[in-house]
């Protein structure tokens, strides 16, 4: 009987690495069969588990969560059903190098209050395509419906003859125990999705992570920029589950001769300019003022409820509370990441302060991770890309769906968003079933000619110079 | 499903086992085996007392699943430390153990 956090952890990774060494035993035919009756059980149950997210969670909007869970299965299952992650995958006579595609071992999965079952299900089904074990860590205010969406699986999976315990859920497990499992010798890897805390755990834990954490997402509309399209596609990504993605727009910046149209079109459109002493009460309840992090209370809420909280009144069916803020940083709490339909709101005096800020806003919690452009001028979307350090830089785009891929661009679709370096990620991708296997590479002998034709004594001569060396590895005989 | 083989002269049961050992084939085999086991008087008893060794023979098999490592840990722990072995593995059924981290003590050779 396991007792101790260390005994209980061993019992856990045990069964993992037990169904890894099964699970490396199947072809891709196996393999395939198993993602697509997983991916088949996922979709199906995707409204009654979007309900159960949002009646255990209070965060978000049901039919919102039946889109997200709908691209964490049939749109990651499109996108990975014809990827080779068995065996040979490619083969390359001219270099001679053939790839083997090998599983990874046990992941330890952690999924985030904000997108719980549909995030479970995505790391489930990139596992499964890579014959990976996964032991889903269910937010302890999510553990329920992440734990149906994972039993959900689970059974499809086992009917389809995947390997005992391929799926685990550890629903209560206290910070500890998660540790003891980030931590656990016979881990292969840590997917973590979640806030800064358990995303510096994963990366301190000793075995590899991919940890992807907040964002705050500056988004650009320019002078070129369709306005009315601009702030349509806004207020649908912000508004979407009530601003729950990390990819959601954090901050509009526009330059001064464009703001008066640009707010006309955010208050036709439903949206409401919180006026300087509403700006206050609001960020007393939307940021912890200790930290400058985002309070629990107000992720996923609608405007009507943060408006209760904060003590305001704002017109009926407002869609988004917008904060015209003049700066950056602690003084003005805003201008760090929330998830709730709050956006922060700046007026530049042109175009080059209006970048400057974007990058200020970018480096305030967000780097590598997201950032928006509404423009119609070539020159200016990739200037504003070249300066901004995210991984996505999404053009035209709500920022919410486009970064997450698969809608409104060729992105691949993923609930894991990588950050790069700046994020402490080790890449920018959208993390999907490719990252998840070690490619082994057949290196056939393919003699540099070049290399060999330079003389040995050339080399060992300590008067060579490196325009001689140079010159005899490029002489064409 | 399964080939036992008790060998008095060696004091050796033997196991030889078919290609694929799934889930469904492992739930089969582990009756059998236990069965076997309990039928024989020098692998029960106090673990001084159990002088008989057992074999698990794997020179037909091709695929094993968690199940059938589990057998495999389940009838180690009923004899003593280097009582029990399991030979002939092909290279994969050989990996699969590696990977289980269980070789050392199930004697994979």
């Amino acid at each position: 009987m396991a007792d101790t956090l260390q005994e209980k952890a061993d019992d856990v990774l045990n069964r993992a690495i037990l169904a890894a060494a099964e699970f490396q035993q199947f072809d891709q035919a196996q393999t395939d069969h198993i993602v697509e009756a997983v991916y088949k059980a996922g979709l199906n149950a995707r409204v009654k588990l979007a309900k159960m997210a949002v009646e255990e969670t209070g965060i978000g909007i049901w039919q919102h969560k039946v889109w997200k869970n709908v691209i964490a299965t049939q749109l990651v299952y499109e996108s990975i059903k014809n990827e080779k992650t068995v065996g040979a995958i490619s083969n390359d006579p001219n270099t001679g190098i053939t790839e083997i595609a090998q599983p990874l071992g046990p992941i330890f999965a952690v999924t985030p209050v904000t997108n719980p079952t549909s995030t479970a299900m995505y790391k489930i089904l990139i596992s499964l395509k890579t014959r990976n074990p996964i032991i889903i860590s269910a937010h302890r205010s999510a553990a329920k419906c992440t734990a149906e969406a994972a039993r959900i699986c689970y059974e499809a999976a086992l009917e389809a003859g995947a390997p005992e315990d391929c799926i685990q859920v550890i629903s209560s497990g206290s910070r500890d125990f998660t540790h003891t499992i980030m931590a656990h010798p016979k881990l292969a890897l840590i997917l973590a999705t979640g806030g800064t805390g358990l995303v510096n755990a994963a990366y301190s834990s000793g075995n590899p992570a991919i940890g992807v954490g907040p964002g705050n997402v500056p988004v650009f509309i320019d002078e070129t920029a369709d306005f009315p399209f601009a702030v349509s596609s806004i207020i649908s990504s912000k508004t979407f589950d009530n601003g729950t993605i990390c990819a959601s727009e954090q901050s509009i910046i526009v330059e001064e001769k464009i703001e008066l149209q640009i707010r006309e079109e955010f208050e036709r459109q439903h949206c409401y300019f919180l006026t300087p002493e509403e700006i206050k009460k609001v960020e007393k309840v939307a940021i912890v003022a200790d930290t400058m992090s985002m309070s629990p209370f107000i992720v996923g809420q609608s405007v009507d409820t943060i408006a209760q909280k904060a003590g305001i009144t704002v017109p009926e069916g407002t869609k988004i509370l917008l904060a015209k803020l003049n700066g950056v940083g602690k003084e003005y709490p805003l201008s760090h990441e929330v998830l709730t339909p709050i956006l922060a709101f700046y007026s530049a005096k042109n175009y080059h302060q209006a970048i400057h800020l974007c990058i200020d806003l970018n480096y305030l919690g967000g780097i590598g991770h997201s950032a928006g452009i509404y423009s119609n001028d070539e020159n200016r979307i990739m200037e504003f890309s070249q300066v901004i350090n995210a991984g996505r830089i999404v053009v035209n785009t709500p920022t919410s769906q486009g970064a997450v891929g698969g809608t409104y661009n060729m992105l691949l679709p993923s609930l894991t968003l990588g950050c790069g370096t700046g994020g402490k990620n080790i890449t920018t991708e959208n993390i999907s079933a490719k990252h998840l296997i070690n490619i082994q590479r057949v290196c056939r002998r393919k003699m540099n000619d070049k290399f060999m034709s330079v003389s040995n004594e050339l080399y060992l001569d300590e008067n060579s110079t490196d325009a001689m060396l140079q010159y005899d590895y490029n002489k064409n005989h | 499903m399964v080939t036992i083989d008790y060998n008095i002269n060696e004091k050796t049961m033997f196991c030889s086992f078919p290609a694929r050992l799934d889930t469904n084939a492992s739930l089969i085999i582990d009756g059998e085996i236990n069965k076997k086991t309990d039928s024989i008087p020098e692998l029960n008893g106090p673990a001084d007392r159990i002088t008989a060794k057992i074999v698990f023979d794997m020179k037909e098999t091709s695929f094993i699943s968690s199940s059938f490592i589990r057998i495999c840990v389940a009838t180690a722990k009923k004899v003593p430390s280097g009582h029990f072995s399991i030979r002939n593995c092909d290279p994969f059924i050989k990996k699969t153990f590696k990977i289980s981290g269980l070789d050392t003590i199930l004697n994979v050779t």
